[in-house]
């Protein structure tokens, strides 16, 4: 250092060391080339022929599909009663990312013996190499009896011992396992309306009953919506469009007492089936509709076609069984499987001859013609021909000389063969019976209805002899609920009504409740009474096992054969009662059917105390009074 | 530069690398108040958004409890069960002959049960969070300038 400059205090000024030209261009070029490759490639990335695949990712990474399902409606009964709403159940999925060797092992072990599945199974699914195929998360399954995979899925209480294991640090290894909730159909009364109800199957479908007929409304509207992954970009999730609330005509006292009336007279009678159904005539409203076999819609495998039956299910009746086995081969086999399946909903899914209760049409179609009136005389001499068929009593005598109540109260086939082929003719007795909607959807508000079957003249099958045997109620069908439907018009005033069970829908927007449809007016008011009052009297006079101190009812049994391939088993029957009341005013109707009784055939011994039993529940029920100029009698006899 | 400039840096070149220095300090800064701003920003905005994941997640959860809730109660008072509680405690169905009607003058019957509605359904996700969080530095420059 100069010692001048040092001893001033200042040190001489190193003189700058200007880098070289070459390696300041050197350095510019290398900057400004990376700038370049930078620009190229967002060129790239933007616009070349890779852009899609970039705009993919960016898409895929912003988040994933979801969708979301709105909760389904509940379904109460008239008086708030919940007949039907939701729960959860968990489904087993794995992310298969997280897993490793021990919580392989010990996520298959853990459900092996929770569950009672197979742990090899198990373990076989968790060891696949699911990332190969670009799979990050799976559903565990289960094989049914088929050998089918489902998804398994469990109920609360597997769920919450699960979810404790995985909160437990000194548990099982359970890395990867997660419970997924997802709704599930829950009927908490369980059988009570079981066929009215229908039911909903893993997917969210409802099927039959009210479950089937309101599906689309009572599932609500699912929405796909994109959830963020980023949790920058998170929004609140739109609702989507929630399913309606029904409430239906039930009333659940009713109901219940019908259910028991109903399997205590299946129990007694030995019956194979039998439903009862209990209507507001005035208005069409169904306050109860009760099957048996009884259907339980929680647990509805059963009664999926090709079911093994279980408990509860039909019997098979003495040597039957083993008739078919002899004359059957495979193929009959499976028919005969698919027509033994349970019908579900049998109200309005189940047809039948009707037999006897039949006849009151006929007699309505005759009285408003104005071909016949109550006193009139007929002279039965125990069989009639009509259409080379020949017709006879169900006691196989003639009665002698009657009157058209007589004809009723005696349920002489004779008799009604009579009115029908030589009073009304075939066009106008086929004319009432369509305007009674026989062979027609009632349109009822339960899925799966059937029109039954009417043959009218104009079908080249129709023969002549099928107007006699159709007046009382042979070689026509019909389903329970269209009986009830066609009888109504009778109860009343000569309009008929048609049948529902939905009182209100209740959606987002308010309530609303369906009106009564009058189907039609087949009969005149004046005929309506008249035959009712037919009815009353021949009631009275027939049996007093229908009959209830206090209140008027009109009614009529039937007794049909059942038609099988070979024609009418001489074995079987269908015992049947239809009758409403209290007259003049009738506030109830109520059909009770039994199929294939063994302890008695007829239905005036079978299925009229049903009725007579369940009648004195619902006046109670519906707060009806008694007459108390009726009781004197009631009492007398 | 002057010459008395060049011979002053040249006397005391430490403020030449003084003030590099406080220039890149400045930078850094600037950049590190933009940076922390926009951390900030973006952690609240994060921490929102999480809320709302968990806030679903939890409203679904309710949901599901309440429905579990109303079975099982349905479940404990459906008809069979009460049935088999009333005969537990002594009663039976009423025999016709044991009822009296008493007719009561004026009495109003209760009104029908109507069910309740289902929830109003919200099709458009509804962003709850402030345009703090999600509007760029432009756009609140926009909004904060732009008379309402």
């Amino acid at each position: 250092m100069d010692d001048s400059l040092a001893d001033a205090g200042l040190g001489e000024a190193i003189p700058p060391v200007r880098p070289s030209r070459l390696r300041i261009i050197s350095m510019m070029v290398g900057v400004s080339l990376l700038a370049l490759g930078l620009v190229v490639q967002l060129v790239r990335v933007q616009f070349g022929p890779y852009a899609p695949i970039f705009a993919d990712w960016a898409e895929n990474s912003a988040g994933r599909l979801e969708r979301l399902v709105p909760a389904r409606g509940n379904i109460y009964d008239r008086d708030g009663n919940l007949l039907a709403t939701n729960a959860t159940r968990y489904i087993v999925e794995v992310e298969v990312r997280q897993l490793g060797e021990q919580s392989r092992h010990d996520i298959a072990a853990t459900l092996a013996e929770l569950l009672d599945l197979p742990f090899e199974d198990l373990k076989a699914q968790l060891d696949t190499d699911w990332i190969s195929v670009g799979q990050f998360r799976m559903r565990l399954t289960q094989k049914d009896e088929k050998g089918q995979p489902w998804p398994i899925s469990i109920e609360k209480p597997e769920a919450e011992i699960l979810f404790a294991l995985l909160d437990d640090p000194l548990g099982p290894d359970l890395s990867g396992l997660d419970l997924v909730p997802a709704p599930r159909r829950v009927y908490p009364a369980g059988t009570l309306a079981g066929h009215l109800l229908g039911f909903v199957n893993q997917e969210g479908e409802g099927f039959f009953g009210v479950e089937g007929f309101y599906d689309e409304w009572l599932a609500g509207r699912p929405l796909t919506i994109e959830r963020p992954i980023i949790p920058t970009e998170a929004r609140v999730a739109p609702d989507p469009p929630a399913g309606v609330n029904l409430v239906l005509t039930i009333d659940s006292g009713i109901q219940q007492a019908a259910e028991i009336a109903l399997e205590e007279a299946i129990d007694e009678s030995d019956s194979e089936s039998g439903q009862v159904i209990v209507m507001d005539p005035r208005n069409g409203e169904i306050l109860a509709m009760a099957a048996w076999p009884a259907l339980d819609p929680n647990d509805y495998d059963e009664w999926l076609p090709g079911a093994k039956p279980s408990e509860g299910e039909p019997k098979d009746k003495k040597g039957e069984s083993d008739e078919d086995e002899d004359k059957a081969d495979d193929e009959d086999d499976e028919s005969k499987k698919e027509e033994d399946d349970p019908v579900i909903t049998p109200a309005v899914a189940g047809q039948f001859e009707p037999g006897s209760t039949f006849k009151v049409l006929t007699m309505a179609a005759a009285l408003d013609a104005g071909v016949v009136s109550p006193l009139d005389p007929f002279v039965d001499t125990g069989e009639i021909e009509v259409g080379g068929h020949t017709i006879r009593n169900w006691d196989g005598r003639g009665w002698g000389p009657v009157d058209m109540i007589g004809c009723l109260r005696y349920s002489l086939n004779v008799c009604l063969a009579h009115v029908a082929a030589n009073e009304l003719g075939a066009s106008l007795f086929y004319d009432y019976m369509t305007a009674f909607g026989i062979g027609q959807i009632t349109g009822t508000d339960l899925a799966g209805e059937i029109p039954g079957n009417l043959r009218v003249p104009r079908d080249p099958e129709w023969t002549e002899s099928d107007l006699g045997t159709n007046s009382f109620g042979q070689g026509v069908s019909l389903s329970p609920l269209q009986l009830m439907a066609a009888v109504s018009a009778i109860a009343n005033d000569g309009f008929m009504v048609q049948p529902h069970v939905v009182r209100q829908v209740v959606g987002p927007q308010g309530v609303f409740a369906p009106k009564t449809t009058v189907l039609g007016q087949p009969i005149s008011t004046d005929t309506a009474r008249l035959l009712t009052e037919m009815l009353a009297i021949s009631l009275e006079g027939e049996t007093s096992h229908a009959s209830l101190p206090g209140y008027r009812i009109a009614g009529k049994t039937g007794t049909a054969q059942i038609a099988g391939e070979y024609g009418y088993d001489p074995r079987w029957t269908i015992a049947s009662f239809i009758g409403w009341g209290p007259l003049p005013n009738p506030r109830f109707m109520i059909l009770v059917k039994l199929d294939k009784p063994e302890s008695s055939p007829w239905g005036s011994v079978v299925a009229a105390p049903v009725f007579q039993e369940l009648a004195e529940r619902v006046v109670v029920l519906l707060n009806l009074p008694p007459d108390p100029a009726l009781m004197p009698v009631a009492g007398a006899g | 530069m002057t010459a008395r400039k060049k011979q002053a840096f040249r006397q005391t070149p430490w403020r030449v690398q003084l003030r590099v220095t406080s220039r890149t300090v400045q930078v850094t800064v600037a950049l590190l108040v933009v940076a922390g701003l926009y951390l900030a920003v973006n952690s609240r905005l994060a921490d929102a958004g999480r809320q709302v994941l968990v806030l679903e997640d939890q409203r679904e959860t309710l949901q599901r409890g309440n429905s579990e809730l109303m079975a099982q109660l349905a479940e404990k008072t459906n008809p069979e069960r009460m049935l088999e509680r009333a005969a537990s405690l002594g009663y039976k169905p009423a025999d016709p002959d044991e009822i009296f009607y008493l007719q009561v003058e004026g009495y109003v019957p209760p009104p029908a049960f109507v069910a309740p509605r289902p929830p109003t359904s919200r099709l458009e996700g509804v962003s709850r969070l402030s345009p703090a969080y999600t509007e760029t530095l432009g756009e609140w420059m926009t909004r904060w300038l732009t008379p309402d």
